[in-house]
């Protein structure tokens, strides 16, 4: 229950602050259209499709961090690799089950967040980014010396275990089981992150972003919630991390690479930052642009270079940003 | 002589060195962010396109010392029109200017991967030359590639200490619109700046050239170890960003005789971090 005064202050709110928000059913409907098409799509158009949704996870995570609370970080592969390391070494030496392994990335996610947001987020912008960097860095060095652990840029293959719910066996190997595992994490991630965008550590957030002296002047531990912030998206990178390990079945150092650092800011930034659901977009745009083209040309990452450059030039509010700042001026 | 010493000895000398390379081009990369507020994710790879480019130098001229000079030049005419036309939008947004600088390096990273190929090549030695130095020969061209950074450091404190054009780019690194109010002409500070950051990384490219292999993504360890350098140093301080280089690189170089390369950086990181928590911006920093 809100009260009166709380609901003017909301509305104050409103009013101040530029609101980035997709209407829930709007994404409710398009998790629903995805239900469906699991059931008709074609073989590899479906695969692809696991994949983006897994993407849609790292997007969701990575827009916590750098839509929400403005802090743009180059780590993210750190937590998307040890979220994929987190799910194959527990199913490997811990022989444990598929959804308990998660909770393994998950850990390993937290644990790689704390870590680092205890050094980085007091931090002013720059020596943020580049920290994060640096981090990334290392950690990507690591996973490539440590093979005795990780396997190098080989990876270590695993065998899944099957998943039972009841007295219902599922298999990953069958590609609808493996569709639908992502699809409900994608779906419990979206309702947990969008309840939590619209709350009021939500609103702190968004103020940060907005402007960060004025909430300290107010008396908001900004670190804190910053902190907090950098945490509940090292998680949901971890998550899709480990998800991506299980759906392809193995995990290598190259999961590390830089690729999921900057990966991210993409999908956000063409999708529209701060709006959760926006990245899709992006994710959807990127990943057909990456299959197709990188089949079509090996230097496509010249394009690449060029699509951030250009993006960044145009609007950083993406297209939805784009399309929602049209509707309501 | 204990043979132990000598070595660590011979590390240490090859850790300076490297350092001094390693300052020419986080100097660059401190020059850039004082002045500009870009974090030069591209830098690296525009060393790697300084040492790429002493390759073609040496190949087609048949004389390496010609990159010396050629090599400024062409990466002059590069970086001053990216300055000027890519990246003046974003300068001052840190984020937004490290988000740019990644597609420009993933952009100079295929190109070089495009034209010269993936393989890592050698260039011959320029100066087959071994002092004695402490019973060990040691290869002239180091001692000759120390010589010259030390030129170059001491050329740009001249420029910047002691010219009047110094004075301007330091005046608009300390306060680019009262710069600007004072009738600078900050455009041209700013081009400038840009190119002499640049010209330093790929000069530092191409003397590494002979020492390391030429490959396309030899600048992404250097990138990461000019960041922890600038970062130690302080953002935006020239002075501490020297010190930094050389008291790293040849910790990092004695290190390397007890440790791997890769436990060195890992120890390398270790100091920043106690450094960062001790001293948020850096040791140096005003």
């Amino acid at each position: 229950m809100t009260s009166p005064r709380e609901a003017v202050m909301d509305k104050a709110f409103e009013k101040r602050v530029e609101r980035r928000e997709i209407p829930t059913f709007l994404v409710l409907l398009l998790l629903l259209l995805l239900v469906l098409m699991g059931m008709v799509l074609p073989k590899g158009a479906r695969s692809l499709v696991t994949h983006m949704m897994i993407f849609c996870i790292l997007a969701m995570g990575y827009d916590v961090c750098f839509g929400l609370t403005n802090q743009c970080s180059l780590g993210h592969a750190v937590f998307f690799g040890g979220g994929a390391y987190g799910a194959v070494l527990s199913i490997l030496h811990l022989k444990v089950g598929l959804v308990p392994s998660l909770f393994f990335s998950l850990g390993a996610g937290f644990i790689l967040a704390v870590i680092m947001g205890l050094v980085c987020v007091r931090l002013s912008e720059a020596y943020f980014v580049i920290i994060t960097a640096i981090f990334f860095a290392v950690f990507h060095l690591f996973a490539m010396d440590l093979t005795w652990l990780t396997g190098g840029d080989d990876g270590l293959s695993l065998k899944l275990p099957s998943l039972s719910i009841g007295s219902v066996n599922l298999s990953l190997y069958n590609p609808a089981a493996n569709y639908y595992f992502v699809l409900i994490f994608l779906i419990i991630s979206y309702l947990l992150l969008n309840r939590m965008s619209r709350s009021p550590i939500g609103k702190i957030f968004i103020s940060i972003r907005e402007n960060e002296k004025r909430l300290q002047f107010l008396g908001y531990d900004v670190f804190r919630y910053k902190l907090i912030a950098f945490i509940v998206s090292g998680v949901f990178s971890a998550l899709s991390g480990g998800l991506y390990a299980l759906t392809l079945r193995y995990g290598s150092a190259d999961f590390f690479s830089f690729h999921w650092s900057i990966m991210p800011i993409v999908w956000c930034l063409i999708g529209g930052l701060g709006t959760l659901a926006g990245p899709w977009i992006g994710v959807f745009i990127m990943s057909v642009f990456q299959y197709y083209v990188s089949a079509w040309w090996t230097y496509y990452l010249i394009l690449f270079g060029i699509i951030i450059l250009v993006i960044l030039r145009i609007s950083c509010k993406g297209i939805l940003g784009y399309l929602i700042s049209r509707r309501f001026t | 002589m204990p043979e132990i010493v000598n070595t660590i000895l011979f590390l240490l000398v090859n850790g300076l060195i490297w350092g001094l390379i390693v300052a020419l081009i986080a100097v660059g990369l401190s020059l850039i962010f004082g002045v500009m507020g870009i974090v030069n994710m591209a830098h690296g790879d525009i060393y790697m396109a300084g040492a790429v480019l002493s390759f073609y130098v040496a190949g087609i001229l048949g004389n390496f010392w010609l990159s010396l000079v050629l090599v400024p030049a062409i990466v002059l005419l590069v970086s001053a029109p990216m300055e000027r036309y890519v990246l003046r939008p974003y300068e001052g947004h840190h984020s937004s200017t490290m988000i740019a600088t990644v597609g420009i390096s993933f952009i100079l990273q295929q190109i070089v991967l495009g034209t010269y190929g993936g393989i890592p090549k050698k260039i011959v030695n320029p100066w087959p030359v071994s002092f004695n130095f402490l019973g060990v020969d040691y290869p002239g061209y180091r001692v000759l590639v120390a010589f010259i950074s030390i030129l170059i450091l001491t050329g740009l404190w001249f420029f910047l200490y002691k010219t009047s054009y110094g004075i301007l780019v330091r005046a608009s690194m300390q306060d680019r619109e009262m710069a600007a109010a004072m009738g600078i002409d900050v455009n041209k500070v700013l081009i400038t700046t840009f190119a002499v950051g640049s010209i330093l990384a790929a000069l530092g490219g191409v003397l590494a050239a002979p020492i390391n292999q030429v490959f396309y993504l030899m600048g992404n360890d250097v990138i990461l170890l000019s960041f922890i350098v600038v970062i130690i140093g302080g953002l935006g301080s020239l002075k501490g960003t020297l010190i930094a280089a050389l008291s790293l690189c040849s910790l990092e170089g004695v290190l390397a005789s007890v440790l791997s390369p890769v436990q060195a950086r890992a120890a390398i990181f270790m100091v920043m971090i106690v450094v960062l928590i001790r001293r948020p911006r850096g040791l140096f920093s005003e």
